[in-house]
């Protein structure tokens, strides 16, 4: 059972306001360690420096988007077991499916409120504390 | 932590820099310059709008955006081809979006069926791009996926993801490695041909890997590239297979079909790619795949995975922060501040005595130079491109365009050309009623414009360039230009002028500029009632601007504004007139001289004109205009000084005394006084006094009237409205 307090987390979209609304929903969890990044290339950075326990991350970005980002982590030698968490919009089917190939371990829609996050995260992480 | 409020700020500070991205990624595609990224951009900037306002719970804007998204998404798959006619309802669409934002900013709420003509052109497009079949999801996707059967994959177990089983729909997913050996190429088969091959049998999703060996080593004919991924396709094994057919013993080559993820991660680290090679000697080889320990050689080989292709291009990155202007606008407040203090301190060193002031002084110019690079470095923090002025007007264009029926492209040239924010914020409104003019009542019709043996489409061109200390920017159309005749004839109507009064063609058209003049047969709706070219002319003056007007029978009409390029701090020569102190923006000074008897010639009155260097330069009393009693004497006992007003008209003004050059910081005067002719603002001195900052424009003007008028005594004076320090 991970304590939401413990949790090392990666947020990456490239809108500062959808990342600091994230952040804000994760902070209603509990979580306290929270890193942002605006795009894949910027969020790879931080996850081959950090240690992480989890990504959240959009998938519509300049420079390296989601899916780019997930293949970039599911790659590397130490970040490679890092959950991943695909923020998309609605009706984007087609991308979760190509994503869940990739090795996404769950979706989250745009909007989310902090309850199905608190969910989705679960559902990857197990039961918060 | 940032309150709800705030994050819906940013959010559309956000929106108005993805309608910016929106706007230029259109207008690039309709000028048919565009690449596949600037369609790409543009969907990345609808989607982010559309992601934004579903979080923050704008559904209009999701709903108009989805649509709007949905069309970009065909023309960037090639389901919908970009003609100009679709560019053009998106670029409507663009306009809408940015109504719709400016509406949920303000919480003004949204019309029912706003938007809606647009929305359907739209949606019109979708189902073109559909070949007829309707659009799959019409609005905001009703049909969510929650129920999909995506399994979340727990993280513990995700290296055998059930998901991904999930999800197959009957395609067959190949995870791949090949690496070309050098005897590839020697064999002329192109590494190239064959991914291109293979994508055509499906999705292909491709990791490169490069790896170089030391320049002393390396072979500039073998292969260094290695490629690792999936394909996911219906193909089989044997068609596969058949594509590799020529090359499959001058490569590497695994082919395995099975759950994706696993296969290409235990891939990865089976295969050692010459990068890895140069590692081998190093004892942490081993731990590099497996032990989660951080080496550079990682973070270059994850860099170099980046690289692959497929990937988007590389962009470098921006390395800017936002900070929020207020906190900038107290820098500036402070270094006008330090820019007062070190006047005060300079002329405290001055009045000591020289044994104590010599190395002080030394210091000082330290301290002056160092306030002076500050004092810049903060302004060009605040200065910004006027192309985000510039940026609305194509829009405008588009909108008198299609009222007026006319055909209108517009140019823009210095898009970068910075200035200060607080001028861009004042250039709006004035360039807006500016353009609105020239399309309005200077492009003809295109009928009118074929006859007159021009080209159908009139051009509005507007460029912004530097110009001696200051920011030029010029609006000019290819219209018909003023008909002097007519002006002349509403100003006698009008009783602008008097009914026998003869004007050259250049003062005609300077009547536009009178307070209640309307050229304008019918008032139409786009030039607006009201509002006139008096308005924009002190809408510039208000900032130290000036604006000029050129206008050339059937060519076209050219309008100048030059304006300060900040507001705050200036270079100023501070000079005395009757015992009062000035300021001269430095711009404006061409030079300072003391004439010799001589050179000065009396013509009418008792000013007179200076001979300089076989030109004659009016001179003019400074104390004169401003009606401060000036020591009396002659023009040769004073220093003149000869300066440029925005017409470029040069004209000398007799001062008592140069008292030195110094920055000054700009203090508004208006909120205390009103405007007060040929003064610009104040400043505090170092002597702690403040002294008026003169606007030579104006002060030109009055000495244009003075001139004319020798001896009269109906000048508007800055004494007389009780303003003398």
């Amino acid at each position: 059972m991970p304590a939401a307090a413990a949790l090392k987390v990666l947020v990456v979209d490239d809108q500062n306001s959808v990342r600091q609304m994230t952040r804000l929903t994760l902070e209603q969890l509990g979580v306290r360690h929270i890193h942002e990044a605006a795009n894949g290339r910027a969020a790879m950075d931080t996850a081959s420096l950090q240690p992480l326990d989890l990504i959240i991350s959009d998938f519509n970005m300049p420079e390296m988007d989601g899916l780019g980002l997930l293949r970039a982590v599911r790659g590397h030698p130490v970040a490679r077991k890092v959950p991943f968490i695909l923020l998309t919009g609605r009706g984007d089917r087609e991308l979760v499916v190509t994503a869940a190939k990739a090795g996404a371990n769950n979706y989250l829609i745009k909007p989310f409120t902090a309850a199905i996050l608190r969910e989705k995260i679960e559902q990857v992480m197990g039961k918060l504390s | 932590m940032a309150s709800l409020e705030q994050l819906k700020q940013t959010f559309f500070d956000e929106c108005a820099e993805l309608l910016q991205d929106i706007e230029v990624g259109l207008t690039e595609m309709r000028e048919g310059g565009a690449s596949d990224e600037t369609v790409n951009a543009v969907f990345r900037a609808v989607h982010s709008v559309k992601g934004g306002a579903g979080i923050f719970g704008f559904t209009g804007l999701v709903e108009f955006t989805h649509v709007f998204e949905t069309v970009l998404d065909e023309v960037r798959h090639g389901g919908l081809a970009a003609s100009a006619d679709v560019i053009d309802v998106m670029l409507t669409a663009s306009d809408v979006l940015s109504d719709l934002v400016t509406m949920s900013r303000s919480g003004e709420p949204i019309g029912a069926g706003y938007g809606e003509e647009c929305r359907n052109a739209l949606q019109h497009l979708i189902k073109v791009g559909d070949g007829g079949a309707a659009a799959d999801d019409e609005g905001p996707a009703p049909a969510d996926f929650e129920d999909f059967d995506f399994v979340p994959v727990p993280a513990e177990g995700f290296d055998a993801p059930e998901g991904a089983e999930a999800v197959t729909d009957g395609m067959r997913c190949y995870a791949i490695m090949f690496r070309p050996k050098p005897e590839m190429l020697k064999n002329a088969n192109e590494p190239l041909y064959i991914l291109r091959e293979l994508r055509k049998l499906g999705e292909l999703d491709l990791t490169a890997h490069v790896g170089l060996p030391p320049l002393s080593e390396l072979e500039p004919d073998h292969p260094y590239i290695g490629w690792t991924g999936t394909l996911r396709s219906a193909a089989t094994r044997a068609q596969i297979d058949e594509v590799f057919e020529f090359v499959v013993g001058d490569c590497e080559l695994e082919i395995v079909e099975a759950d994706p993820i696993s296969v290409v991660t235990t891939m990865i680290e089976a295969v050692v790619w010459p990068a890895d090679l140069a590692l081998q000697d190093s004892p942490e080889r081993d731990d590099v795949a497996a032990a989660p320990k951080v080496t550079p050689e990682m973070a270059t080989s994850a860099k170099s995975a980046d690289k692959a292709p497929g990937v988007q291009p590389t962009k470098p990155a921006a390395t800017t922060t936002r900070v929020e202007l207020e906190k900038i606008d107290r820098v500036v407040n402070m270094v006008g501040e330090l820019v007062i203090a070190q006047a005060m301190l300079g002329q405290i060193v001055q009045g000591l005595p020289e044994d104590v002031s010599g190395r002080l002084a030394q210091m000082l110019e330290e301290v002056v130079f160092h306030t002076r690079e500050l004092k810049d470095s903060v302004m060009s923090m605040r200065a910004a491109p006027v192309g985000s002025v510039f940026q609305r007007m194509p829009r405008l264009i588009r909108e008198l365009a299609a009222k007026t029926g006319k055909k209108v492209r517009l140019e823009t040239v210095g898009e970068h050309t910075e200035v200060d924010r607080s001028i861009i914020e004042r250039l709006g409104d004035p360039l807006t009623h500016i353009i609105r003019n020239s399309v309005d009542h200077g492009i003809e019709s295109p009928a009118e414009r074929l006859a007159a043996g021009k080209s159908e489409e009139g051009t509005v061109r507007l460029a912004a360039e530097h110009r001696g200390g200051r920011i030029v920017i010029e609006v000019r159309d290819d219209g018909a230009g003023i008909n002097p005749e007519r002006v002349l004839k509403k100003a006698r109507e009008k009783g602008l002028i008097g009914m026998d009064a003869v004007l050259s063609d250049e003062e005609i058209n300077n009547l536009v500029f009178l307070p209640g003049f309307s050229t304008a047969e019918a008032i139409s709706d786009i030039s607006g009632r009201g509002v006139g070219m008096d308005v924009v002319r002190s809408n510039i003056q208000d900032v130290g601007g000036r604006i000029t007007l050129k206008s050339e029978r059937g060519r076209g009409m050219t309008i100048q504004l030059a304006l300060p390029l900040t507001l705050a701090v200036m270079d100023g020569m501070v000079i005395k007139v009757g015992g009062e102190t000035y300021v001269m923006p430095m711009p404006a000074i061409v030079e300072c001289l003391r004439p010799s008897r001589g050179d000065v010639q009396n013509l009418v009155g008792s000013r007179g004109m200076l001979q300089l260097r076989g030109d004659l330069v009016p001179l003019v009393g400074l104390g004169d205009l401003l009606d401060v009693r000036s020591t009396p004497g002659a023009a040769s006992d004073s220093v003149v000084i000869i300066t440029e007003a925005g017409d470029e008209s040069r004209f000398g003004l007799i001062v008592d005394e140069l008292c030195g050059h110094q920055q000054v910081v700009i203090k508004s005067i208006e909120e205390s006084y009103g405007s007060v002719p040929g003064i610009a603002g104040a400043t505090i001195l170092g002597n702690g006094r403040v002294a008026f900052i003169l606007d030579v424009d104006k002060l030109s003007d009055l000495a244009v009237n003075e001139m004319s008028t020798v001896g009269s005594a109906g000048l508007a004076h800055a004494g007389s409205s009780g303003l003398a320090a």
